[in-house]
């Protein structure tokens, strides 16, 4: 059963030079319980997707087509149409989100525990032990001293702290969906691991459902039970992870698995796509990865492909020469040399 | 530069004395880096560095005012330079005979005790009861214009940020750019002309002074009440020229802090927007401003001067143009020290309002890890 | 890379300097509160010091013509001693705008001089610096200045600026620090200092001509606080700096009683005008040029 259903969203941003199209046509599904990660460049639109699930996206943005479908207890409603009252409570209680800025994420002048007594608060929680009891336990699921990390301040915390109090924070009220973006970014290597643990073991433990954004491919794997690649603001392909890992049907996606640094591997074996992402204002008729494509036929500039199904019913790519793309990169010929999870 | 606790511990390490000086050292240190003791060792500075102008200013500068006055008193041959001398040495609180380090000093010494010499005209008044009598006037009609234009203008700063590019925000931030560029006193003239000349709405003749002659002092509602009415002017114009600055501040400070991401996530959080503007907004927006109100308490005292002239309001700073009017060198003098005690002092409360506000600064050297 | 070329930093090439004019203008163009500033600028700087060449003084008085009220022949009115209030509001600006010059010229160069040395040294010498800076800034100004005019009784508009000065350069010296901080850390101050220039080099050649919008902003602000400082010790009588100037226009005004009485209504309004719309205009031309030369600080 889908808690979250997003149909053929559409997202405008309005600049003094016109509309520049962030997000195209971008629908998934994610089922109670799952992992979905979505991949992609800065400038994707994965943060612009992410962002207006909970209707957070700044003023200059304009949804102009679609729907974002939320299930609870049987009752589906489009976020699209809440009014403010109840997007407000739909925000944290329903879907959280955790964001890439977790150092920023914390107001600098109150306590840690005024913020959860805040959270708590806004969505009916009226007895201080409540919230007290809550947040306990689950700052000592993220592996803090709630005593210590309740009375703190903000800047008294280290990064990777304050990114655990946050995931704490996001499960206050147990919502369904946890929206993560690029929760590791700002965060050293040994912290990210630890991160990633986390999550995956409060996912075992809660049950909640995730969307993962990153534009780290590795990471996003290990949670992720699919993945989604955004290009210029649209899906290009979306399957069960071990499928997108090992046969990507989309040329845009082996660019990406072939960035992904090697463990193993010397430096140079690191390659960024060759190219710039298309200016999102003058999109040109076509496939928008057609300038920056190997595989690039005449046949690409006519009109943009449609997502359809290759190999398998649960896998869907944006692509003509998908076939070429799968002959060329065969089966585990992207050797990416990190364990895929989930 | 400020030393860090950091910058403590490396000198203590690089130094090591021994254990009580490493102590001394570290307590020092800490007390260096504790807001509160280094607000407060900021102020004694202050005043201390001001204390020695005013002596500089006084004695040591040519034509200063001590020998101007030995030169008035011996001028007609009516006393002798000793006997003048020794006369200007009471009206001064300085021994003049002594060498200029132990005047200093004694100077210093005599400031500390509250002793700040006495008045040459009406023999026998010691400066600091002069200044007694005026300097609470000030203080009240600056504190209370500045208190409530801060009030107001950060108030409406949040309004305009929130309803930015709105007729109320174009109103407020044109408004309020002309109204502070415009000086003070010239403000003043413009009410003492057109509301009280012109248009005779205001009483200026009656509202002159500090109280009505003869008014008894006391809690009474008539006596406060004539406390305000003679006030409502100087009030009116402090609070007039400072609201446009702390309009402008507080709308660019909110606008800054609208799109800090605290508050996106706290919106993410579903927390009410009430909550939002006072608590994640307001209060992180108004932080830089509490600062500079205690750089603007030093001039709006110093523009006292120029409104209590115009609307003949007794406080310090009509005092001391009459004291310049009589050459009356000592009330000057403590007058200067006296504001600048004043500013600093409010200087000092700014200062532990901030370190209480902010808690980066408040605990310096927390806990992180 | 020879020094000249680092001396213009990192893509700035060096346009003719009315190039450079023409592409100020337009920026100002653009912006109405800006232009309104600048024009408003010009027009007093033209009235104060060409305005006298082309009127003369007039300094007869005319007692049957006393608190004229607006006519053809005066068109602002008359004073006490029925003399053109217009012929003295052209007069009267001149000194007042020169003290202000040079009081912000000398704060700038000190503030300039005392935060580039700060920021460069730092430690102990920054320490000391920011602190006599923040006394400065504590002691009430305008107090001061009264207490230092009756006891120096400085005349000459040099003395009054040389006094003016030596109090304002601590309202600037915080700002310039901060800016010579954040240049140090741009890669051509730091080229600079790895070929060893000097620090004299270093602030001079590198660090100077990158503040140049910087300085001109926060010159324009010390103006129109020494014009405020300036009219109104001039207003309360206490340093005559000659016989023209709009403040003394008040100070006569207020002395003799002429606030108060009801037909000298536009002999009085008008200094107030003059001094209120000439710090207007700054306060306009200060803040289009910190949109110009800063985008950021406002869009933000």
């Amino acid at each position: 059963m889908n808690v979250l259903s997003v149909r053929d969203l559409s997202i405008d941003y309005l600049t003094s030079h016109g509309p520049v199209h962030a997000v195209r046509d971008v629908s998934f599904d994610i089922a109670a319980g799952e992992t979905v990660a979505i991949i992609g460049e800065s400038g994707s639109g994965k943060t612009t997707v992410a962002i207006s699930l909970v209707r957070l996206s700044p003023r200059s943005a304009r949804i102009t087509n679609g729907e974002i479908l939320y299930t609870n207890a049987g009752t589906t409603i489009d976020v699209r149409s809440l009014d403010e009252e109840e997007l407000r409570r739909y925000r944290w209680n329903d879907c959280a989100m955790v964001f890439q800025a977790a150092l920023s994420a914390f107001n600098p002048v109150i306590t840690i525990w005024e913020q959860f007594l805040d959270t708590g608060r806004a969505h009916g929680m009226r007895d201080r032990h409540t919230v007290r009891e809550r947040a306990g336990e689950l700052l000592d699921l993220v592996h803090l001293d709630p005593r210590r990390v309740l009375a703190s301040y903000p800047h008294e915390l280290s990064g990777g702290m304050r990114q655990r109090v946050l995931i704490a924070m996001s499960l206050l009220l147990q919502p369904q969906v946890i929206i993560l973006d690029e929760p590791t970014t700002a965060l050293d290597i040994l912290t990210q691991r630890s991160i990633i643990d986390l999550l995956r073991t409060l996912r075992e433990k809660l049950g909640f459902a995730m969307i993962f954004i990153s534009h780290d491919l590795s990471i996003a794997a290990e949670l992720a039970d699919r993945m989604i690649t955004m290009y210029a603001g649209t899906v290009v392909e979306r399957a069960p992870v071990r499928d997108l890992f090992y046969r990507p049907r989309h040329p845009y996606s082996v660019g990406l698995l072939r960035a992904v640094p090697r463990v193993s591997g010397a430096l140079g074996a690191v390659s960024s796509i060759p190219g710039q992402p298309p200016d999102l204002r003058r999109l040109r008729p076509g496939c928008t990865y057609q300038p920056r494509c190997p595989f690039a036929v005449n046949e690409c500039g006519d009109r943009e492909p449609d997502l359809v199904p290759v190999d398998t019913p649960a896998h869907d790519a944006r692509c003509i020469r998908w076939e070429a793309v799968a002959k060329s990169v065969g089966d585990t010929s992207v050797d990416t040399g990190t364990a895929v999870g989930g | 530069m400020t030393t860090t606790p950091a910058d403590t511990k490396l000198a203590a390490q690089q130094f090591p004395f021994g254990g009580s000086a490493r102590r001394a050292r570290r307590m020092l240190g800490q007390t260096w880096g504790h807001p509160v003791a280094r607000a407060l060792i900021k102020a004694l500075v202050t005043i201390y560095v001001a204390t020695s102008i005013t002596f500089l200013l006084i004695r040591l500068l040519p034509g200063s005012p001590v020998e101007i006055k030995i030169d008035e008193l011996t001028k007609d041959g009516a006393m002798s330079y000793a006997e003048a001398a020794a006369l200007a040495s009471t009206l001064f609180s300085i021994d003049l005979s002594a060498p200029i380090h132990e005047q200093y000093i004694s100077f210093l010494a005599a400031t500390a005790r509250g002793d700040l010499g006495h008045s040459f005209l009406s023999q026998g008044t010691t400066v600091s009861s002069i200044i007694l009598a005026v300097l609470p006037w000030t203080l009240f009609s600056v504190g209370v214009g500045s208190l409530l234009s801060f009030s107001a203008g950060i108030f409406l700063g949040l309004l305009a940020a929130y309803r930015r590019n709105s007729v109320l925000d174009h109103v407020l931030s044109t408004g309020g750019s002309i109204i502070s560029s415009v000086p003070n006193y010239l403000l003043a003239l413009l009410i003492v002309l057109i509301l009280g000349v012109q248009l005779r709405w205001v009483p200026m003749t009656q509202m002159r002074g500090s109280v009505t002659p003869g008014i008894q002092p006391g809690l009474s509602l008539a006596f406060i009440g004539d406390v305000f009415f003679h006030a409502a002017l100087p009030i009116s114009v402090y609070f007039l020229t400072t609201i446009g600055h702390w309009i402008l501040s507080m709308k660019s400070a909110t606008i800054g802090a609208l799109d800090e991401d605290y508050v996106t996530v706290a919106r993410a959080r579903g927390l009410g927007e009430s909550r939002i503007r006072t608590a994640y907004v307001g209060r992180n927006a108004v932080l830089p401003l509490v600062t500079q109100f205690a750089i603007h308490m030093g001039f709006i005292v110093g523009g006292a001067v120029l409104i209590e002239q115009i609307f003949v309001y007794q406080g310090v700073g009509l005092r001391l143009l009459t004291a310049v009017g009589q050459r009356d060198y000592p009330v000057m003098q403590g007058i200067l020290l006296m504001t600048t005690i004043a500013v600093v002092v409010a200087n000092l409360i700014a200062d532990l309002l901030y370190s209480r506000l902010d808690p980066r600064i408040g605990r310096a050297g927390g806990a992180t890890g | 890379m020879s020094s000249v070329a680092l001396g213009l930093g990192p893509g700035r090439s060096l346009p003719g300097p009315l190039a450079g004019a023409v592409r100020f203008l337009r920026s100002l163009a653009s912006r109405p509160v800006g232009l309104v500033g600048f024009v408003g600028v010009v027009f007093f700087v033209l009235l104060a010091f060409v305005g006298p060449l082309l009127v003369p003084l007039q300094e007869t008085s005319d007692v049957t013509a006393v608190y004229l009220t607006p006519s053809t022949a005066h068109p602002l009115g008359t004073d006490f001693r029925g003399r053109d209030v217009l012929n003295q509001i052209v007069w009267g600006g001149r000194d007042i705008l020169a003290v202000a010059f040079l009081a912000a010229t000398f704060s700038t160069i000190i503030a300039v001089a005392l935060g580039a040395v700060a920021a460069s040294i730092g430690g102990r010498v920054d320490t000391i610096i920011v602190g006599i800076s923040d006394v400065f800034l504590t002691v009430p100004h305008l107090i001061v200045l009264i207490v230092v005019a009756a006891i120096l009784r400085p005349t000459g508009f040099i003395a009054l600026a040389v006094v003016l000065a030596g109090l304002q350069w601590s309202g600037l010296l915080r700002p310039v620090r901060a800016q010579v901080l954040s240049l140090r850390e741009r890669e051509y101050v730091e080229a600079a200092r790895s070929l060893d220039l000097g620090l004299f080099h270093i602030i001079f050649r590198e660090m100077l001509p990158n503040m140049r919008s910087y300085i001109v902003i926060h010159f324009i602000l010390a103006m129109t606080g020494a014009i405020y400082a300036v009219t109104g010790i001039v207003f309360l009588g206490l340093v005559p700096i000659s016989g023209q100037s709009w403040a003394i226009m008040l100070y006569f005004a207020q002395a003799q009683g002429a606030i108060f009485f009801r037909d000298s209504f536009w002999y009085i309004l008008s200094p107030i005008l003059a001094i209120a719309l000439f710090q207007l205009s700054l306060v306009s031309l200060v803040s289009a040029l910190e949109d110009i030369f800063n985008p950021r600080l406002r869009n933000g």
